[in-house]
C-alpha cells in the first residue's frame, strides 16, 4: 500500500516535471515562428514533448539520450534553432558526442553480426529451440522500438524498456488530461453563447 | 525572461564543471563497451546469472502491461510478454500522435474572442 502510494506520488511529480518542460518548448517554438500551418503545430507538439519527456530522465537513461541524438539529427532550420534554445549549447554538444561512439560500436557490431552469420546454421530444430528463436524475434523487434535499442544487450534492453513504458505511460497522461480539459473549455463555451 | 532562469525552468542540469562533461561522455562510452563485452562473453556461469535476471525483468514488464496484469505469471510465457510489450509501446506511440493532431486541431480552431480561448492559448503556445 505504502509502495503504491509512494508511486503514485512520484509520478505525480514526473507528470508536473513533464508539463512544465513540454510547456515551456512550445512557448519557445511560438516565439520563433509566429505563422505555423495545422501540421507544423502538430510536429511542434510532438516535438516538444518528446524533448520534454526525454529530459525529464536527465540523461540517465539509454532511451533518453538516443530521443535527443534523434532530435537534433533529425530537425531542420529553425527547429534546430528551437531545440537548441531549449537544450542548451552544452548538452548538445554531449549528445554529438555520444552520436560519434554509437556510430562507431554500431559498425563495429554489423561486422561482427556478418561474420556470424556466414558461420554455418544448423537447421535442427527442438522444441525449445523453436521458443528461443520466437524470444529472439520479439527481442528484434523490441530493439526496433525502444529508441537507441539497437545497441543494448538483452538485459539492458528489458530494463530500458521499463522506464521507457513508464516514461510514455506519464506522456500520454498528461496530453490526455490537457486535451480532455481544452475539449471541456470549448464546449462550455459553444454551449454560453448558444 | 533572462536565459538562465529559462534553462532552469526546463531544469536541464547544464554542467558547469568541466569534470561533469566528461563524465556523462565517459559514462555512454563504458555503455556501449559493456554492451560490447557482454556479447562475445560465453561463459555458462554467466548465462545462468543472466537467466533469473531475464526472469525478474520480464515478470517487472508484465506487471507495467495493462492488459496482462492480472494474469498470473508463471503462466505466461517470455515469448508473450514480449509480443504485449511491442503491442503496447506501439499503441501508445499511436496514441501520442493522435493526441498531437487533435491538440492542434483544438489550438486551430478555437475562436479568439472568447475568453477561455484565450486562456488555452497563453497556457500552450
Amino acid at each position: 500500500m505504502k509502495a503504491r502510494m509512494q508511486n503514485s506520488s512520484s509520478s505525480a511529480l514526473l507528470k508536473q516535471e513533464f508539463l512544465k518542460k513540454w510547456i515551456n518548448g512550445l512557448q519557445t517554438y511560438t516565439n520563433t515562428k509566429k505563422e505555423m500551418t495545422i501540421l507544423d503545430r502538430k510536429n511542434a507538439i510532438k516535438l516538444s514533448a518528446d524533448i520534454a519527456i526525454a529530459s525529464t530522465r536527465n540523461f540517465s537513461t539509454n532511451w533518453s539520450r538516443a530521443v535527443m541524438a534523434d532530435v537534433s539529427k533529425n530537425v531542420d532550420g529553425s527547429s534546430k534553432i528551437v531545440t537548441e534554445k531549449i537544450l542548451g549549447r552544452k548538452e548538445t554538444c554531449i549528445i554529438k558526442c555520444s552520436k560519434n561512439i554509437m556510430r562507431k560500436s554500431r559498425l563495429l557490431a554489423h561486422r561482427k553480426r556478418a561474420i556470424r552469420r556466414t558461420i554455418g546454421r544448423t537447421s535442427v530444430k527442438a522444441a525449445s529451440a523453436i521458443a528461443k528463436e520466437l524470444v529472439k524475434k520479439r527481442t528484434r523487434v523490441l530493439k526496433r522500438l525502444v529508441p537507441g535499442g539497437k545497441q543494448m544487450n538483452e538485459i539492458c534492453l528489458i530494463k530500458e524498456t521499463l522506464d521507457y513504458i513508464a516514461s510514455l505511460q506519464v506522456q500520454v497522461d498528461v496530453m490526455r488530461n490537457i486535451a480532455n480539459a481544452a475539449d471541456q473549455c470549448l464546449d462550455s463555451t459553444e454551449r454560453s453563447l448558444l | 525572461m533572462p536565459k538562465g532562469t529559462f534553462i532552469t525552468l526546463i531544469g536541464i542540469r547544464v554542467s558547469k564543471n568541466h569534470r561533469e562533461r566528461k563524465k556523462s561522455f565517459e559514462s555512454t562510452k563504458n555503455v556501449t563497451m559493456s554492451s560490447r563485452r557482454s556479447r562475445s562473453r560465453q561463459s555458462p556461469g554467466a548465462s545462468r546469472i543472466s537467466d533469473d535476471q531475464i526472469a525478474d525483468l520480464v515478470s517487472r514488464l508484465q506487471q507495467l502491461i495493462p492488459e496482462m496484469r492480472n494474469r498470473r505469471s508463471d503462466k505466461v510465457s517470455a515469448s508473450k510478454v514480449l509480443q504485449e510489450t511491442c503491442n503496447y509501446i506501439r499503441s501508445l506511440h499511436r496514441e501520442v500522435d493522435d493526441l498531437s493532431d487533435r491538440l492542434s486541431e483544438l489550438l486551430e480552431s478555437t475562436d479568439s474572442d472568447s475568453a477561455q480561448a484565450a486562456i488555452i492559448r497563453s497556457l500552450l503556445m
